[in-house]
């Protein structure tokens, strides 16, 4: 009885402020009339989304389906543009192959170097080392990216770069190229660039996981007699499954969208050797005007992109606890 | 070890704990060496750079990749004349960006997060959607917008889609911590006669500001080093940011290593500065991709 006389009025007091009095008879149009200011909060946000967001995604989805070139009438093809980008355009087929290997060597580069430098750093026993260590991975992602791309295409210069010059510096002068200029090497030399390929954010995120384990479930381990490697592999990667899910989907969606990498390396070069079809979009509608088949490859990498991080978020199962 | 020598006898258990413990300790000198290993290769580059952009052209040819004498810093002058403006470039556009990024998201996710309007839901989930949507569907059209719009090779093309598209995660973000926010601090403010937007203004934002400072510098990040948008909308060499103009310095001081390689250090800078002062704020944000999951 009493707790219900001191909770009465605390809670109406809760749920009336001011603005918002809570009376469920409310009808819809008096709660929308009610709450008009906060409507009116929205209507910046929503003016900007649904300018520079929402129309032009729903824009490209349609235009996929057209023969949209500048200065031309658009003119429907249905499902034209995706017969002929995957039946006949060989350019697009083979940068679905390069965009694979690029993707692939992300993924897999992401879940074991940066995991190590975590690992690494998480297990000292210093916290002002740990704090150094941690400040120190993370500056070099403070560069700006378009530095670091110049630089390792600097580094793969062909007369005057680095790798070819410590190539020569041990003797292996057979192996000098011009790396980014030579069809054989153009693609691997993107696809390896950043070694070694230990990138701060992911090691943050790591890190973040490693915390997260309760010091219990080590110290136990620890009394079990596990530990070292073993305990990596039974516990740490275990419990941080999560993360791992996370650094995943980040790199796949990063692989997919990283044309930008190749464009400034190489444009795609020599030749077709390293085109990916992030920057086939590019250039069929920057270099040629065709908005509606690039529109079409936009399209494709949408649902591509959707797809494989639905795969990954439901079907890779994570002890999350 | 030596700290337990002389000491009384620990417990069995204790012992136990302690050599696991000197174990680790006594491992981990091969742990700076494994990380000064990784640490080597990372920062070579930029030390490789550094070296690299105080050469002039002879003592590049001659020893590419050592420090020579005399030091050239006139080099740096040189690439300051090109790269200023393409920082002062940057900053506009990703100052200006952030600061209309945030108040319209700190807004929308007070919004969001402390009144039950009708359709709430639903109006958030038409924000939230859209960090689905990736860059590559929507260039093609946006671009074809700004052109329509009569926006093209103007500051406004980069300002206006940056603090639409930044709205997204950072309202995300905000909503979540501002929900999290204890309602008893607002309901006495209330009670004092503090208006809905005092209430706004003076508990809620300051309450917030470190987890607005981690989304302004995760937009600040993000618009700084976008290459794709400013390469299709921006024409004019007076109005390019730093990284396409960096592309075109590139382009056109190609084998002029010392200047182009001191232009890449300069640019450098902003950030590093902003880094050196915020740094707990950066690593935060960085790693706040974790929020996600």
């Amino acid at each position: 009885m009493t707790t219900e006389e001191i909770r009465a009025p605390a809670s109406h007091a809760a749920a009336a402020g001011p603005a918002v009095p809570q009376d469920r008879q409310a009808t819809l149009g008096q709660r929308i009339y009610r709450y008009r200011f906060v409507y009116l909060m929205l209507v910046p946000t929503f003016a900007l989304l649904l300018t520079f967001n929402y129309y032009p995604a729903f824009m490209g989805l349609y235009r996929a389906f057209f023969k949209w070139d500048i200065g031309l009438p658009p003119e429907f093809l249905g499902l034209g543009n995706f017969e002929k980008l995957f039946i006949r355009d060989d350019t697009f087929l083979k940068s679905l192959r390069h965009v694979s290997l690029l993707t692939s060597w992300r993924v897999i580069s992401a879940v074991t170097f940066p995991f190590i430098v975590a690992e690494l750093i998480f297990n000292l026993r210093s916290n002002v080392h740990k704090y150094t260590y941690r400040v120190l991975t993370i500056l070099p992602a403070v560069v700006p990216g378009i530095v670091i791309l110049l630089l390792w295409q600097f580094i793969y210069d062909g007369t005057h770069g680095l790798l070819n010059a410590f190539l020569e510096g041990v003797g292996l002068e057979d192996w000098q190229q011009p790396w980014l200029g030579s069809p054989k090497t153009a693609l691997y030399a993107v696809t390896f660039m950043g070694f070694p390929w230990v990138g701060g954010v992911t090691v943050l995120i790591y890190l973040a996981g490693l915390q997260g384990i309760s010091d219990e479930v080590i110290d136990s381990s620890l009394v079990d007699g596990c530990s070292g490697l073993r305990r990596i592999f039974s516990i740490d990667i275990p419990l941080i499954l999560g993360q791992f899910k996370l650094i995943i989907v980040l790199a796949v969606i990063g692989g997919l969208q990283g044309w930008v990498a190749v464009f400034v390396m190489t444009a795609g070069g020599p030749g077709t050797a390293s085109m990916v079809p992030g920057l086939w979009m590019y250039n069929n509608a920057f270099l040629w005007n065709k908005m509606g088949y690039a529109s079409a490859i936009g399209m494709f990498l949408f649902v591509l992109i959707m797809g494989l991080t639905i795969i990954n978020v439901k079907f890779v199962k994570t002890g999350d606890y | 070890m030596t700290v337990l020598e002389g000491q009384p006898q620990p417990v069995q258990r204790m012992s136990l704990g302690a050599g696991w413990r000197r174990a680790w300790r006594t491992g981990d000198w091969w742990r700076h060496l494994g990380l000064g290993a990784f640490l080597f290769f990372m920062f070579l580059p930029f030390v490789i750079t550094i070296i690299i952009s105080f050469k002039d052209i002879p003592q590049f040819d001659h020893f590419p990749f050592t420090v020579t004498f005399p030091l050239h810093p006139d080099n740096y002058l040189e690439a300051w004349r090109i790269v200023s403006r393409y920082i002062l470039n940057s900053i506009i556009t990703s100052g200006a960006s952030v600061v209309g990024m945030v108040i319209l998201a700190a807004i929308a996710a007070w919004a969001f997060a402390r009144y039950p309007f009708p359709g709430r839901e639903i109006f958030f989930f038409g924000v939230l959607a859209l960090l689905m949507v990736p860059g590559e569907l929507t260039l093609i059209p946006a671009f074809l917008l700004v052109k329509d719009l009569g926006l093209l090779n103007t500051r406004w093309v980069l300002i206006a889609p940056y603090i639409a598209g930044g709205q997204v995660f950072a309202i995300f973000i905000l909503r979540q911590f501002f929900e999290a926010l204890p309602g008893e601090m607002f309901e006495a403010a209330r009670i004092d006669g503090a208006n809905e937007l005092q209430v706004f203004r003076h508990i809620g934002i300051p309450l917030s500001q470190s987890i607005i400072g981690v989304v302004a510098i995760m937009h600040v990040l993000s618009t700084w080093n976008d290459v794709i948008w400013p390469l299709v909308t921006l024409r004019s060499n007076e109005l390019m940011t730093l990284t396409i103009g960096l592309y075109a310095f590139r382009t056109a001081w190609y084998t002029i290593w010392g200047p182009l390689m001191a232009g890449y250090v300069i640019a450098s800078i902003p950030l590093i500065i902003l880094f050196a002062f915020t740094s707990r704020l950066f690593v935060e944000g960085l790693s706040s991709g974790a929020i996600k999951m």
